[in-house]
């Protein structure tokens, strides 16, 4: 578990500054690129942190699921 | 410490326990609708959102997603330092989780500070209301996390605590769930107009 959370949270941390990073380009597939790489963060954190890779599927669906209807509501509104 | 043996392929015990995560999922439904009802708005508002975001300063948001991150390791670290049955070396991660916590808390108290002082409140624009409302909620949230993580630490250090390994979860579960909204917060509000 341990060295799993310790590569997770590097990762983490690294799309965090790249996020910030990206922000500042000047080109239309910002917006595109910052979403995907907060859902790869909250992926991150739901299913290494809070463990629900080991969670029954439903679970790791419903998560899936939000992120995705969140994105598409971001994108539509 | 009660042990339980908790199955968690069983859909009605995720980690942590079911009933947090109905309200772990009724908080992200709550924030997500906001954050898309703010993008609503940043859509008919584009330029006043987007002169509204570069008055934010995104360092200040990096720096307290990293504190979040890090807190949120320690606390998954912990927890599984106490499945082990090491309470020691839980107790210790548990107070640098609560102190990266406090350390999110100082950094947004500062960015609070600073706007009041250019007389940036919840009344000053549309997005400064979204913001101040969605950061504001998230802080309670992170106030009442802050709260269980002690009342954790004290439980745990009981000599005869009746704490179970399902409470520490159901904590920690509400604790991650801070760094989760925090995760939607950041990119919408800091980062996309």
């Amino acid at each position: 578990m341990k060295n799993t959370a310790t590569i997770t949270w590097i990762i983490l941390l690294v799309l965090t500054i790249t996020s910030a990073l990206v922000s500042k380009l000047e080109s239309k597939y910002v917006v595109f690129i910052i979403l995907i790489l907060s859902a790869f963060k909250f992926f991150g954190i739901a299913f290494q942190f809070m463990e629900i890779k080991k969670a029954h599927v439903f679970w790791k669906t419903i998560i899936i699921g939000f992120i995705f209807l969140f994105g598409i509501g971001l994108l539509v509104a | 410490m009660n042990k339980i043996a908790i199955d968690y392929k069983n859909i009605w015990y995720p980690p942590g326990g079911i009933l947090i995560w109905i309200i772990i999922f009724l908080e992200l439904f709550t924030f997500g609708a906001a954050l898309i009802a703010m993008t609503h708005y940043g859509n008919l508002e584009a330029e006043l959102f987007h002169n509204s975001r570069l008055i934010l300063n995104t360092t200040y948001g990096m720096i307290n997603t990293l504190f979040l991150l890090t807190s949120g390791f320690f606390m998954a670290v912990s927890v599984s330092e106490l499945k082990k049955g090491n309470k020691v070396k839980f107790k210790k991660l548990l107070l640098l989780t609560i102190l990266f916590g406090v350390l999110f808390l100082g950094l947004k108290s500062f960015e609070y500070s600073e706007k009041l002082n250019e007389g940036i409140t919840v009344g000053y624009n549309t997005f400064f209301t979204f913001y101040w409302m969605l950061t504001l909620f998230h802080v309670i949230h992170v106030i009442v996390g802050l709260v269980i993580l002690v009342s954790v630490y004290f439980g745990i250090k009981k000599g005869k605590s009746n704490t179970s390994i399902e409470d520490v979860e159901a904590s920690a579960a509400f604790w991650h769930m801070c760094d989760l909204i925090w995760m939607m917060l950041f990119p919408v509000i800091y980062l996309l107009f």
